[in-house]
């Protein structure tokens, strides 16, 4: 479809469907082909051949025959050598030389000028055609200019860049982390002498930015020991590092020397980061009460047990995914030591824990208000006893409750867990439960008829496969209509348009509809008009959304087919 | 609404002009403007900003007025959108400004 939008219709002999590189193009307008250049050469050998034998006439007459046949002077400087002397062969390799020269040097002038001297029948020689391949020229010039467009655009797209302009502070932050590594060579020679001057005139930036600094070095993967060095601000409280990777165990010691009033650390892809420099964190921070690690995999059990005992009564909140040292046994010294504290726990790829079950025995803080279990390697090992259990324990306060992956849920947790432990007027902000194919619509319908989730901000079902329209209407029934920002229906197959007929959130930013097949066009304009906030819908496997999809202005579709090359 | 242009007057005094409409790109001078204070009769001062900082913010706000609108056409042809350029020297404290304006 979005091809032969571009391409302009011409009905030739040479007209090939399917797709078509842009040289083939070019050389077929160019009127460039195989036998073309057989003929040229054959005419050009031909011509020289009667320019051996006239080579004893005067010099005059010698050069104007010679302009006469050939097109540029390349051609002719090389024809001079090649006539006379030297073997037949020879002859050919500089005639095929030549050749070689002509095709970059064919401007449009030299044509203009021999057009009327040159009588061979292979030479464009009539201002029109000149005409005409100038045009095709532009066409060609034109059609390639608008692919790079497209492309670029779909780039953008698939990057979610929705505003064409930057805003002034992400543009500033590329333009330091693209200076960093500069700054690095020079803190090398200077023996770091820069990175303090530069620390202290980050001194002022406030610590948001700090932490978008963070981002933008994780993100050009640039987070190493020494741009480390811009975050040991002592004042810092929150610090989160998307990619630490490359921080090596040394790297993670100084952070916690030198930035002591940290509360809240977050590393994600901690790789290196080993039994040494947990504990520094654990002794050096006093105020931590908030960590969150991924991939933290050199560390075992002992270490874990040393550092859950050092973290006793102050760790609050606990993150951990992406590490086979995390046992069974790691998870109960945290929940002996810390069990009573903890008022947000996050539990996610952890393949060597099985025993989930003593969950519900230590978690008994009265403000406990994030869960997120996600993934656990035995599907079976979160089964609806644990979660139902849990959830009597810390339903009240939930504000956030995440149990994606966590395959062996069925309805009775919907209905003896969330429905019952749940109260009527719910804290609860951000409700996931992805991949949980065996809950179907009826005790989704049930739990949203009997709660109200006035609160809830961020909502996904992404393939919870066997959910229909009703669950979804009496989602948008529910309070929660008016607080919902993100809803993510993901790969619900079984959902038909009568299901976004009551979709209208004033709030609503974010949409995830992929593989969702009713989707079409009119669904898409119906959203736009009916939800005022909308800015990005996500339309990936929606094969009826086409670029003739009517939007509001603000409201951008990702994953389109027709936007993508 | 007066649509007369703003002016931001920066700490060593140098004034610069800038649309009314361009200045919204900002939340923060949005604000300013439309609140029931001084600054609404078009006049912001920007003291803890220096001359050289602000004429940039003021570039980067007509910048974006530019080329950010969601007037901005889809087949539009002008679609390539040039680089905006920020000296390296400056960029701190462009951040601190961008920061502060919300832009």
């Amino acid at each position: 479809m979005y091809r032969s939008r571009n391409r302009p219709k011409r009905g030739g002999e040479n007209e090939v469907k399917g797709p078509n590189s842009a040289l083939t193009q070019f050389l077929r307008e160019e009127g460039i082909s195989a036998e073309n250049i057989k003929q040229k050469w054959y005419q050009r050998q031909s011509k020289k051949q009667e320019d051996a034998t006239d080579e004893k006439k005067g010099k005059a007459e010698d050069d104007s025959f010679t302009a006469e046949i050939s097109r540029v002077v390349e051609d002719e400087e090389i024809d001079e050598i090649g006539t006379g002397s030297g073997t037949e062969t020879e002859r050919a390799q500089v005639s095929y030389d030549a050749r070689m020269k002509l095709v970059p040097a064919d401007s449009d002038e030299e044509e203009y000028e021999t057009s009327h001297i040159s009588d061979t029948p292979v030479s464009l020689s009539s201002a029109n055609d000149r005409e005409s391949l100038t045009k095709k020229r532009q066409s060609t010039a034109k059609i390639i200019q608008n692919r790079r467009r497209k492309r670029k655009r779909a780039a953008d797209l698939l990057d979610r860049r929705v505003n064409k302009v930057s805003s002034l502070q992400s543009l500033c932050i590329t333009k330091i982390s693209e200076n960093i590594s500069k700054w690095q060579k020079e803190a090398d020679e200077s023996s770091k002498l820069v990175f303090n001057k530069l620390r202290d005139v980050l001194g002022g930036v406030s610590t948001a930015n700090l932490n978008n600094l963070a981002k933008a070095l994780s993100k050009n993967r640039a987070l190493n020991d020494h741009t480390l060095q811009l975050f040991l601000k002592t004042d810092l409280k929150r610090l989160t590092f998307s990619d630490c990777s490359k921080i090596s165990f040394d790297g993670y010691k100084r952070l916690a020397i030198f930035s002591p009033h940290l509360t809240e650390l977050s590393l994600q892809m901690c790789g290196q980061l080993n039994h040494e420099s947990l504990l520094y964190i654990a002794e050096k921070l006093p105020n931590l009460k908030s960590l969150n690690l991924d991939g933290p995999f050199l560390i075992n059990e002992d270490t874990w047990e040393k550092f859950f005992v050092i973290m006793k009564g102050r760790l609050e909140e606990f993150h951990i995914s992406n590490t086979h040292r995390f046992t069974d046994k790691s998870l109960s010294n945290l929940l002996i030591n810390c069990g009573s504290t903890l008022v947000s726990l996050g539990l996610s790829r952890l393949d060597s824990i099985s025993n989930y079950a003593l969950l519900p025995q230590y978690l008994v803080n009265d403000e406990f208000h994030s869960l997120c279990i996600e993934y656990p390697f035995n599907e079976e090992d979160v089964n609806d006893e644990i979660i139902i259990n849990l959830l009597g324990q810390i339903g009240r306060t939930l504000r956030k409750l995440v149990l994606n992956g966590c395959i062996d849920l069925t309805d009775s947790m919907i209905i003896n867990g969330l429905t019952a432990f749940i109260p009527e007027k719910c804290p609860l902000e951000v409700l996931s439960l992805e991949e949980s194919d065996q809950i179907t619509t009826d005790s989704l319908s049930y739990f949203f008829s009997k709660v109200e989730l006035n609160n809830l901000i961020e909502c996904s079902f992404r393939r919870c496969l066997q959910l229909g329209d009703m669950a979804i209407i009496e989602l948008l029934l529910n309070g929660a209509r008016d607080s919902l920002r993100s809803l993510n229906l993901n790969s619900l197959k079984e959902l038909t348009k009568e299901a976004f007929v009551a979709l209208a959130c004033p709030n609503l930013t974010y949409l995830d509809l992929g593989f969702v097949r009713c989707v079409d066009d009119s669904v898409i304009q119906m959203l736009g008009e009916q939800n005022p906030n909308l800015t990005v819908i996500d339309v990936f496997g929606d094969n009826l959304v086409t670029e003739k999809a009517t939007m509001r202005p603000g409201l951008t579709l990702i994953g389109r087919q027709s936007d993508s090359i | 609404m007066c649509q007369d242009p703003v002016t931001l007057v920066s700490k060593d005094n140098k004034e610069y002009e800038v649309s009314r409409s361009a200045a919204m790109v900002s939340p923060t001078l949005k604000a300013m403007i439309e609140g029931s204070f001084e600054e609404n009769k078009g006049r912001i001062e920007l003291k803890q900003f220096d001359s050289h900082i602000l004429e940039k913010v003021v570039e980067y706000l007509n910048y974006n007025f530019k080329y950010g609108g969601t007037n901005v056409e889809e087949d539009d042809e002008e679609d390539e959108i040039p680089e905006f350029d920020i000296p390296t020297e400056m960029s701190l404290e462009l951040l601190l400004a961008a920061d502060y304006l919300s832009i």
